[in-house]
């Protein structure tokens, strides 16, 4: 713990202090370096503190109030109604489409994430000409600003001119455009959902990748070498000793892109915006639309209140992660 | 394998060479499908209105000669030149909030020995972690209590809530690798404390420094969410906002110039955030390596 060396070495202090501390026998405790620094510290701290905690920390309490109120955007006095807005939402069916949409959606684009990251991660850790400039180039999704890339897929998703239908339609994949055959991309309610999940894949897979590069980086030759010696099989390596030292980055990462992935409202916003017919609706889409473009401000933070317990397992796999660091 | 080579630094070299070739085969279809849509959106931007809506020619080249139209259609018919100015006054302005509380956090966390300062740290960390889909309702309400509604003045004060955060902690792993030698010479030459951040710390801390002004532009740029929720004025919205929702009509999306507006800032951005990937890598799993 910090504590442990806090109080150690009591230093060189000012003339001034050491002279006052003479004649009152005992120096009062503020005056003390160890609380000099505190103080020094606390004030450094504070303005930080003070913005996330005025900006984040009470809007998160707000929220839970709004939630258990009637607030709307046009009306700013707002009256207590309990859970009102919580049973609202577990009644309306389309809250459910939007939950199982979301699960489906961060389940779905997360396993395949996984899979392509750690494929990727396999193909990059080797040793080969031109690595850096083929990892700049595949990193690319994950820069690009979202709502900018999602407008690239837009265009290529578009319903007629897309470039992936010509392209299929070339290799006789799909149909003619405007036959059963032509898929498109946006409009079908399977398809739909397919596209924003591939969308959501495009972007992570390549932040899996690096994370899990950066862990296996991490993981000395030497340790792997000292189990070779001792004789341990590859498989042995691998589960023994190469999982468990980059699995904290691992959770660190997953924990990450969850969080992300469940609290993006761009990808389905700008694509579909939860259609076709509420196919794609996820509960950032349904929080917004109730709360800003309905004015309904509670029932939007009860909406988003539900992906709380949500992003909890996330949060708290990090937070142990993080803690368990402490040395 | 049945190749039988003669001579061994052959077989070697064969190898190599298939090894490379396997790599390149198994690295090509990511290569594909992270580079394709850049392409397509390049050359979107480039083509001519009739070149874009053809179905029965190769729609990957020009068949008529490229053009600065769309470029110039952003600039002269819309506000994109605002968005532009908007988009760096929010950068600047959110990056001076981010030096001015997250390097005397991140220093105050990471060299004064406070009680709690580890939890402290990981405390501001998660903070990172709360979503704006979570906060921006009850944000909104802020927004509008600060009277800042429709104008992007709204986003420098609330993008500080996640560039605080990750600054904070990028700058806490930071100051920890500044030698200790360095302060203490300073204040045995006279310098107090504060002094010695000031003048001695923060000179040689200017590659976190500027890491954390990167940071705060590179997140900031990937924010929507906020935008979309407190800007709904064309003249007032940073660029992703007002390219995604200020170039179509109707149903009428004008593809070309939506992607020149999208590219000649998402390039930029990309690129600078390629370059301090691995500072982003390693600022949020940074506790977990070492």
């Amino acid at each position: 713990m910090a504590e442990a060396s806090a109080g150690g070495g009591a230093p060189p202090e000012t003339s001034l202090s050491i002279a006052l501390s003479r004649r009152a026998g005992v120096r009062p405790w503020w005056r003390t370096p160890t609380a000099r620094r505190w103080v020094f510290g606390y004030t450094l701290l504070a303005p930080a503190v003070l913005y996330v905690g005025l900006l984040v920390g009470v809007p998160f309490l707000f929220s839970l109030y709004l939630s258990m109120s009637d607030a709307s955007v046009g009306d700013p006095v707002a009256r207590f109604v309990g859970i009102e807005n919580f049973k609202a939402a577990l009644e309306s069916s389309t809250f459910y489409v939007a939950l199982r949409n979301t699960l489906v959606f961060t389940v779905g684009a997360g396993i395949l994430k996984g899979l392509l990251g750690t494929t990727l991660a396999f193909l990059l850790i080797q040793q080969f000409r031109g690595r850096k400039i083929v990892r700049a180039l595949v990193v690319i999704p994950f820069t690009l600003p979202i709502a900018i890339a999602v407008l690239g897929w837009k265009w290529m998703f578009d319903s007629q001119f897309s470039v992936l239908n010509w392209a299929l339609n070339q290799l006789h994949l799909i149909g003619a455009y405007g036959s059963p055959d032509w898929p498109v991309w946006l409009g079908q309610p399977g398809l739909a959902l397919a596209s924003v999940m591939f969308v959501n894949v495009w972007r992570g897979f390549p932040f899996g990748a690096i994370v899990l590069m950066a862990g296996m980086t991490s993981v000395a030759p030497e340790i792997i070498e000292a189990a070779k010696v001792d004789g341990a099989s590859f498989m042995q390596r691998f589960r023994m000793v190469i999982v468990p030292m980059i699995a904290p980055i691992l959770f660190i990462g997953s924990a990450f892109d969850t969080v992300f992935t469940l609290s993006d409202l761009s990808i389905v916003y700008l694509l579909t915006n939860g259609g076709p017919d509420g196919a794609t609706e996820i509960l950032p889409t349904l929080a917004y639309n109730t709360g800003i473009r309905g004015g309904a401000l509670g029932r939007g933070a009860a909406i988003s209140l539900f992906l709380f317990p949500l992003l909890l397992p996330a949060m708290i796999l990090l937070l142990r992660t993080l803690r368990r660091r402490q040395y | 394998m049945a190749t039988m080579a003669v001579q061994a630094p052959r077989t070697h070299r064969s190898k190599e060479i298939r090894r490379h070739a396997l790599i390149y085969l198994g690295l090509t279809p990511f290569l594909i499908i992270a580079v394709f849509p850049i392409f397509w959106m390049l050359i979107t931007a480039l083509k001519q209105e009739p070149d874009l809506y053809r179905m029965d020619i190769v729609p990957f080249w020009f068949h008529l000669p490229p053009t600065w139209k769309n470029f110039d259609f952003l600039f002269n018919r819309t506000f994109y030149g605002d968005w532009i100015v908007n988009t760096m006054a929010i950068s600047f302005w959110v990056s001076v909030i981010t030096l001015f509380t997250a390097v005397p956090a991140g220093y105050a966390l990471a060299r004064l020995r406070l009680p709690f300062a580890e939890n402290m740290g990981i405390g501001i960390f998660m903070t990172y972690l709360v979503p704006g889909i979570i906060l921006f309702l009850p944000l909104a309400r802020v927004v509008s209590l600060l009277d800042l509604q429709d104008s992007w003045w709204s986003l420098v004060a609330i993008y500080p809530t996640f560039t605080i955060p990750f600054c904070t902690w990028l700058l806490m792993g930071f100051f920890k690798t500044v030698p200790f030698e360095i302060e203490e010479a300073a204040m045995i030459d006279g310098c107090g404390q504060l002094g010695a951040l000031l003048r001695v710390v923060l000179p040689v801390s200017w590659p976190g420094l500027i890491t954390s002004c990167i940071f705060s532009f590179t997140l900031s740029m990937q924010d929507f969410l906020y935008s979309l929720a407190f800007v709904s004025v064309s003249d007032q919205k940073p660029v992703p906002l007002g390219v995604a929702t200020e170039l179509i009509r109707g149903d009428v999306y004008f593809w070309g110039s939506l992607m020149a507006g999208a590219l000649l800032v998402g390039v930029p951005v990309a690129i600078l955030y390629n370059l301090f990937l691995d500072k982003f890598i390693s600022g949020i799993t940074g506790a977990a390596i070492k």
